[in-house]
């Protein structure tokens, strides 16, 4: 056997009429074709029917390949009231189980950071700088529970009990006593962008994964989207799509080559169409998963006349999307 | 005399409910919950249900206002009895028929209690909102319906019988070695690869040296400060001469194993403080790992004292005292290409040749 017969086999293979189910696409059907070098050769089933007789003209489908576009979370979520409930629970808990903490081993006796500490432990009463004032091995160390409205499980004021612990060390053991110290707080969770409510920001919602959504000439929103062109993967068509649309202002990764969801529609027959008894073709996407790593959606270069943008959160999704659309699309949106 | 008298046998013979109740069978004035099942919406459950947390509830300003634990223990006359609210387990277990057992490990009065967790890991999260979800489409392999995999041969193979005393032998092993590899399932939702445990060893090579134990001190007490998990020492199992150690007489390394909170932060810190500050620090070697998807990396002293609990008072670790260390990544991959896929997803590095 030479191997040059090998692509002649091929191609005989793809003029075979198929034993498949039609359901199946081309290169798909070359997978189920193509046999194991050990197992023997499949009888090739004699069908009378040709693929010319088929009188069923089945709807033609637009194929299109559509980009999630997406910022993934940059910050932690915020936690529920009972996670905090629970965190600090377990934290004064550990204080009552965990031996003491040993001075000796890190504070010198004389010390200015040890005389900073004396005076620490006296008004906190505990090592710990995030659980309030609470001494685990006094003799009222059974009133471990806060009381309500007690602000001590907020990650916020833990925070900043914790900066303001900071500079009190700072201020008393610098040299410099004119100059008092300083220390950055953390950024905060709300942005600016968020109290605008800046919908083509990227710096909304930090802790919320952002997608991309354009609107096309006709007014309704959508992932950005455009037909496959012939010769072409899934994977380039959404690459071209995407520089097509939001420009190439972005620095995206695609994650894999395969679609993650799809959506398909038939268009409604217009009074035209019901004369010439031409059915227009429907259009089926295949949605390809891609993240953002730098740059920002530019829409003045994009060839598929779209009008808009926004970067919105899944929730959000609901209210723009058609009905039929966002159900299509929910499931493969990641929750956070 | 029997055929007078057949109720009794017939009572028994008979089903139940043939059989004449004392009670009156009001049929049509009986209720039972299912009947009134149909009637209610589920919108009336759903009523039922509080809409907000527990927490969330408001009370009554003077009742909040007025609680006072610490009072209230103060007023009290007769102090409550002791032994009733602080519950001690027993120190030994006597078995399961004694009467004081011990309580659940769970449990907070128990002695195997281990209070936790206190955070919820930022590595954590973004394993699970953005590393996992990427990892099953990366790993998406599409089989058309009607695909039928092509068999796989035996991972153990038979003998080929050319010799009588092949029967009854136990099978050969694979071919090219006699390890047996994991078996790599498709990875589905269910199976993503996740890190498991981190194990930071040191071996510390002045432990014997000038019967000084400092050297092991120090290094437990730099790999507990970066770990949070107390460690365990192991003696060594060879004779080094040139170090002066002796097996089985000397202890000379250190151990922490991390799982769950303590691992996620330690990744953390790893990732985000230690690696980038790193000077020429190319990555992880590309042929590190053990083909079931564990992933070994070195770090030398200096590199150790950038965590920032080591920073923070560097100056109370005796000088060049602080050890290096090996830090293994267990994931629950089955191949070293999937552990690669995800711990690169999670921000370490990989350089030169990828052996997988």
């Amino acid at each position: 056997m030479s191997s040059g017969s090998n692509g002649a086999r091929r191609v005989a293979s793809l003029l075979r009429p198929s034993i498949i189910d039609s359901g199946v696409c081309r290169s798909c059907q070359e997978t189920l074709g193509r046999r194991s070098y050990s197992s023997a050769a499949p009888a090739i089933e004699s069908t009378s029917a040709s693929t010319a007789a088929d009188p069923a003209v089945k709807p033609a489908y637009i194929i299109n390949a559509g980009v999630v576009l997406s910022r993934p979370p940059q910050i932690t979520r915020e936690l529920e009231p009972f996670e905090k409930a629970f965190f600090f629970y377990q934290k004064r808990l550990n204080e009552r189980l965990a031996l003491p903490f040993t001075k000796y081993f890190y504070f010198k006796r004389g010390t200015p950071a040890d005389e900073d500490w004396k005076k620490k432990i006296q008004e906190r009463r505990t090592a710990a700088r995030d659980i309030g004032k609470y001494n685990a091995y006094d003799s009222d160390a059974w009133n471990d529970e806060l009381l309500l409205g007690a602000k001590e499980s907020e990650p916020e004021h833990q925070i900043e009990a914790l900066v303001q612990d900071a500079e009190s060390t700072a201020n008393a053991t610098s040299q410099d006593t004119s100059k008092k110290e300083e220390i950055p707080r953390p950024y905060p969770r709300i942005t600016e962008a968020d109290k605008k409510n800046d919908q083509k920001s990227l710096d909304r919602l930090l802790s919320r994964t952002l997608y991309l959504l354009v609107q096309s000439k006709e007014g309704h929103w959508k992932f950005p989207s455009s037909p496959v062109e012939s010769g072409e993967t899934l994977r380039l068509a959404a690459e071209r799509t995407l520089a097509q649309s939001a420009g190439v202002n972005m620095n995206t990764w695609f994650v894999g080559f395969h679609p993650v969801g799809w959506h398909s529609f038939n268009p409604r027959r217009s009074k035209a169409d019901n004369a010439t008894e031409i059915e227009a073709p429907g259009s089926k996407i295949f949605f390809l998963k891609s993240r953002m790593m730098a740059g920002q959606a530019d829409l003045s270069v994009n060839t598929q006349g779209l009008k808009d943008f926004k970067w919105l959160a899944k929730e959000e999704l609901a209210q723009y999307l058609n009905t039929q659309y966002y159900s299509n699309i929910k499931n493969m949106l990641a929750d956070r | 005399m029997a055929a007078r008298e057949p109720s009794r046998y017939l009572a028994r013979a008979l089903p139940r409910t043939s059989v004449p109740s004392i009670r009156p069978q009001g049929f049509l004035s009986r209720r039972n919950v299912s009947d009134e099942a149909p009637a209610r919406r589920l919108s009336d459950h759903l009523t039922e249900l509080e809409s907000a947390s527990s927490l969330s509830t408001t009370v009554p300003e003077s009742a909040a206002a007025s609680f006072d634990p610490l009072a209230r223990a103060a007023a009290r006359k007769n102090q409550l009895p002791r032994g009733r609210y602080q519950f001690r387990s027993p120190k030994y277990n006597r078995g399961p028929l004694h009467p004081h057992q011990p309580p659940p490990p769970s449990h907070p009065s128990s002695r195997l209690f281990v209070p936790g967790p206190f955070s919820a890991p930022r590595a954590e999260q973004t394993f699970d909102s953005t590393v996992s979800p990427d990892i099953m489409t990366l790993c998406y392999v599409h089989t058309p319906p009607g695909f039928k995999p092509p068999p796989k041969s035996a991972r153990l193979r038979e003998w080929d019988d050319s010799s009588p005393y092949h029967k009854n032998r136990v099978l050969r092993g694979p071919r090219g070695g006699d390890v047996l590899r994991l078996l790599r399932k498709p990875i589905k939702f269910n199976n993503i690869p996740e890190i498991e445990r981190i194990t930071i060893h040191s071996y510390v090579k002045n432990a014997a040296a000038e019967r000084n134990s400092s050297w092991l001190h120090v290094a437990g007490i730099a790999v507990q400060a970066i770990s949070n998990v107390r460690v365990e020492t192991f003696k060594s199992k060879s004779n080094v001469a040139p170090w002066g150690i002796a097996a089985g007489r000397d202890s000379v390394a250190v151990k922490a194993e991390l799982y769950g909170e303590n691992m996620h932060h330690f990744f953390g810190k790893l990732v985000d403080v230690v690696l980038p500050r790193i000077k020429d620090w190319e990555g992880v070697k590309g042929s590190s790992g053990d083909s079931s998807g564990n992933i070994t990396f070195g770090l030398i002293p200096e590199n150790v004292a950038l965590f920032p609990e080591l920073e923070i008072n560097y100056d109370m670790y005796p000088p060049k005292m602080i050890p290096g260390c090996h830090i293994t990544l267990h994931t629950t991959a089955k191949t070293d290409k999937d552990a690669r896929l995800l711990l690169s997803a999670m921000g370490i590095p990989f350089y030169g040749k990828i052996v997988n």
